[in-house]
């Protein structure tokens, strides 16, 4: 991921600011507990293809928008 | 992406014409400031210029990228996946916002432009590339004949696609024409507001202020 986009970027749908998750490489919304994936080097900012914190990461590869 | 790059090579020629009226206005520089400033505008050629490509596409946003690292653009330029209805970037961020070919397959147009208001800055542009309508009534029928009869079945020959085309020229059809469209964009908040015909109207520069 692009250091310099990070700053940028929010939640789509809260507007709120994204923690980067190095682990998982993926950025975090805190509050609504949902993650966006980065693939490839691109950030996925949709809610499709977006998972949610609670559950664990999928093991399959993520569904086309 | 292809604007993406003409905006990064402008940025660059006007960086380096600053250079070199730096240098002529220098004759005595010692070769140790003569040498660091080159070093300078190597490690940033783009100064602070930063270009996002958005789509929500993945494979257009693949096919950008690749086209780019072939083209040499690495730096300051960064992809992202999103939906032009709902943004993932923050208000007041962006200086100019650009759509080429883009805004007719959106569903919520309205939706889209809210979301370029929103993150661009204030004093920032918005600048939309897109097919419109030709008032001519001669070029139009020409133009329609060209479009329904042509078009779908060059698509099938050489693409195997009908049906796409045949999307292409109905989605085109079905897109506001200038002065509508025009009072769209007004109606999201921009402010001087205009358009440009390229070739009798077959495509369109629309354009407008955040101010």
């Amino acid at each position: 991921l692009e250091p310099s986009l990070l700053p940028f970027l929010v939640c789509p749908l809260s507007k709120r600011p994204l923690r980067y998750e190095e682990a998982t490489n993926e950025l975090i919304n805190e509050e609504l507990g949902i993650a966006y994936p980065i693939i490839d080097g691109i950030p996925h900012m949709i809610p499709e293809a977006a998972r949610t914190t609670q559950k664990k990461p999928p093991a399959e590869g993520l569904k086309q928008p | 992406g292809d604007i993406a790059f003409r905006f990064i090579n402008y940025v660059r020629s006007v960086r380096e014409r600053q250079l070199q009226q730096k240098l002529k206005h220098h004759q005595n520089l010692s070769w140790q400031e003569i040498s660091e400033s080159y070093q300078e505008d190597k490690s940033k050629s783009l100064g602070n210029s930063q270009v996002v490509v958005c789509d929500i596409n993945k494979e257009m946003l693949k096919v950008g990228k690749q086209k780019a690292q072939h083209l040499g653009y690495s730096e300051g330029l960064s992809w992202v996946l999103g939906n032009a209805e709902e943004l993932p970037f923050d208000d007041d961020k962006f200086d100019v916002y650009t759509i080429a070919f883009g805004i007719r397959n959106v569903t919520r147009i309205d939706l889209a432009l809210q979301e370029a208001y929103r993150v661009l800055k204030p004093g920032g542009r918005f600048l939309c590339l897109e097919f419109s309508h030709v008032s001519n009534p001669l070029l139009s029928r020409l133009y329609d004949l060209y479009s329904f009869q042509v078009i779908p079945v060059l698509g099938e020959v050489i693409a195997g696609d009908w049906k796409s085309y045949q999307y292409l020229v109905e989605s085109i059809r079905r897109f506001p024409p200038q002065e509508e469209f025009k009072a769209m964009i007004e109606d999201a908040g921009f402010l001087k507001v205009d358009y440009q015909n390229l070739n009798s109207g077959i495509v369109a520069i629309h354009s407008g202020f955040k101010l």
